[in-house]
């Protein structure tokens, strides 16, 4: 267990990382390093959407499958690896730079 | 000897009854005018109505059943690594800038503000927006006296936005006896407020109260300022715990007070004194003592280093201070009840006047902008002396200067000329992109604030004692993630040259 709380940790040190959420297939968070309410609302949305946006790939060429989604928003930018039973979502604010 | 005889009858009139006369008389009342209305009263019914509370969503954590979340989180860790450090170097969406909801592209005044009793006779001191934007409060007073001050000044505010709010009416008015130079809200609390007059006086008071709403003063004496207080600002220590107030005066004194609620007074805490000797060399005028006072124009604390503030002077110099300093103390002329001490560590090129303004940059650790009589408005780097930028708008005095407090690179300077310059750094160094009248009567405009919180108004005062607030373009507030870095450039690579 201590290796996946170091590599949240190792995710969360980057500059700008405003949280890092695990979800699992259900849409159900598994690890989150942000409060109760936002976590529900990131992972109940991301989940959705990124179901959304790989069926959306699927359709288009069976053979292909999605990787990654990021969402560039006037705040923040999301970021999404999906994975075959997770799916990590990284909060990152790059505007500080 | 009996014969019959008739007696005839005998008349007389009642004296008490009266004849009655019988006269036919005819009466007619108006017709009577009758009509049918239908009339319906309503029925009434009372019925509860109550909004369920939204059920707060639980959050409910999953267990991780199939243990290869270790597995997963090794696949992609390199890679969400590797976008989060390009993330931050990448220049993709550099001058992407999205404008949408970009309804103005002007400024424009949307609210111009008097009061029946100041306005007209005295200039607008100071302004300042409370902690939550919503209201602003302007000093009163006059800026030239040849006399001792007898005028009745006042502190007025208003409430922006507010629907009753009028624009003639100050929703407060607080009358003084003498001129109020300068004022500031509390940072936390909207009610309180500070201000300093012309006697040297430093006053509180709590708006929120009905009746006397001052609720303490320094009183006049040695311990208060001995000439106009200049500017008074709230600091806070270095944990970001408590507040003091300082207050900055010409007669070189700068003092923090620490608020005694129960006896109403303001007691010094701590106090400062500027003094000749911290003069550069070139300026000091033979004969004249080294403890001798430099009057203080303006102050502006540091937005990071608490400890640090810059103080801008009559004579034109602007010393970088620090509030632990160990400097040479005031001399034996002036009294005090606390020791006073020179704040000052480094010593600013020179303007060539009063330096009206001088503030550090909210968002750049090295960044700051003064201004003042001679007509410039510099950009500094707080590690030299010389500025990095000088811009010359060539409308008279500048008399306020004030860094945007949500664009790093925007700043807006008022006038001689009545004018409201803003300008955007990365825009045009040297051009103004709005020049704004500011003044109804084109009178010297002698405060500017940003507000920090409704981030799209901006206030000036002018010397007819009109306020104005004006709304700024989004373009003027909207940070597009770059500003911080250009204002670090332009101050460290002057720095070099």
């Amino acid at each position: 267990m201590s290796e996946v709380e170091e590599t949240l940790k190792r995710i969360q040190s980057h500059k700008g990382v405003i949280g890092v959420i695990i979800v699992n297939t259900e849409g159900i968070p598994i690890r989150t390093t942000l409060d109760n309410s936002t976590t529900v609302q990131y992972s109940g949305l991301i989940h959705q959407l990124s179901a959304k946006a790989k069926s959306v790939v699927r359709d288009i060429d069976p053979q292909n499958d999605l990787t990654f989604l990021r969402i560039r928003s006037k705040k923040n930018e999301i970021m999404i690896a999906p994975g075959c039973e997770y799916l990590l979502i990284v909060i990152q604010d790059d505007r500080g730079k | 000897m009996f014969a019959d005889e008739v007696l005839e009858g005998v008349n007389f009139i009642s004296t008490w009854k009266k004849e009655r006369h019988l006269d036919d008389q005819q009466t007619q009342t108006g017709e009577l005018l009758v009509e049918d209305q239908g009339v319906q009263s309503y029925k009434c019914r009372d019925e509860g109505v109550q909004t369920d509370e939204e059920p707060k969503k639980k959050l409910r954590m999953a267990e991780d059943r199939s243990g290869r979340l270790s597995e997963f989180l090794r696949d992609v860790e390199p890679y969400i690594s590797k976008q989060l450090i390009n993330n931050l170097r990448s220049r993709a969406f550099d001058g992407f800038d999205v404008g949408w909801d970009d309804e103005t592209t002007g400024v424009s005044c949307v609210h111009t503000l008097s009061s029946p009793i100041a306005t007209g006779t005295f200039q607008v001191t100071g302004l300042s927006w409370n902690s939550s934007g919503s209201v602003i409060a302007a000093s009163f007073g006059n800026l030239e006296h040849e006399d001792w001050c007898t005028h009745r000044s006042s502190l007025c505010t208003w409430s922006i936005g507010r629907a009753n709010m009028k624009e003639d009416k100050p929703e407060t008015t607080l009358e003084l006896d003498s001129c109020l130079m300068c004022v500031a809200f509390h940072p936390k609390n909207p009610a309180i407020i500070a201000g300093g007059n012309f006697n040297g006086e430093v006053l509180l008071w709590d708006l929120s109260r009905e009746d006397d709403m001052l609720i303490a003063t320094s009183g006049l004496g040695e311990d208060a300022h001995q000439e106009p207080v200049s500017k008074v600002y709230w600091i806070t220590d270095a944990k970001g715990k408590k507040i003091y107030l300082v207050s900055a005066s010409s007669d070189g004194k700068i003092i923090q007070w620490k608020i005694d609620r129960k006896a109403q007074k303001l007691l010094p805490k701590d106090g400062f004194m500027v003094m000749a000797q911290s003069l550069p060399r070139r300026m000091k005028v033979k004969g004249v003592r080294g403890d001798k006072e430099i009057g203080v124009t303006c102050l502006s604390y540091h937005s990071e280093d608490k400890d640090m503030f810059l103080v801008g002077s009559e004579a034109g110099v602007i010393f970088k201070c620090s509030m632990n300093s160990q400097g040479p103390p005031a001399g034996s002329q002036v009294s005090s009840s606390i020791p006073l001490r020179s704040p000052v560590t480094f010593t600013y090129n020179p303007h060539h006047g009063p330096v009206y303004a001088v503030q550090c940059s909210p968002f750049h650790r090295n960044a700051f902008i003064s201004a003042g009589m001679d007509q410039c408005i510099r950009l500094y780097s707080i590690l030299q002396a010389q500025p990095v930028l000088t811009i010359e708008p060539g409308e008279g005095y500048i008399h306020a200067a004030s860094w945007s407090p949500v664009k790093a690179t925007v700043l807006a300077v008022t006038t001689q000329s009545g004018c409201l310059l803003l300008y955007d750094l990365k825009q045009g160094k040297t051009v103004p992109v709005h020049k704004l009248t500011a003044s109804p009567n084109k009178l010297p405009v002698y405060a500017c604030q940003f507000n920090p919180q409704q981030t799209q108004l901006l206030a000036t005062g002018d010397g007819g004692g009109y306020i104005q607030i004006f709304k700024l373009s989004s373009n003027l507030r909207t940070s597009t993630g770059r500003e911080t870095e250009y204002i670090g450039n332009l101050v460290n690579v002057s720095a070099e040259q």
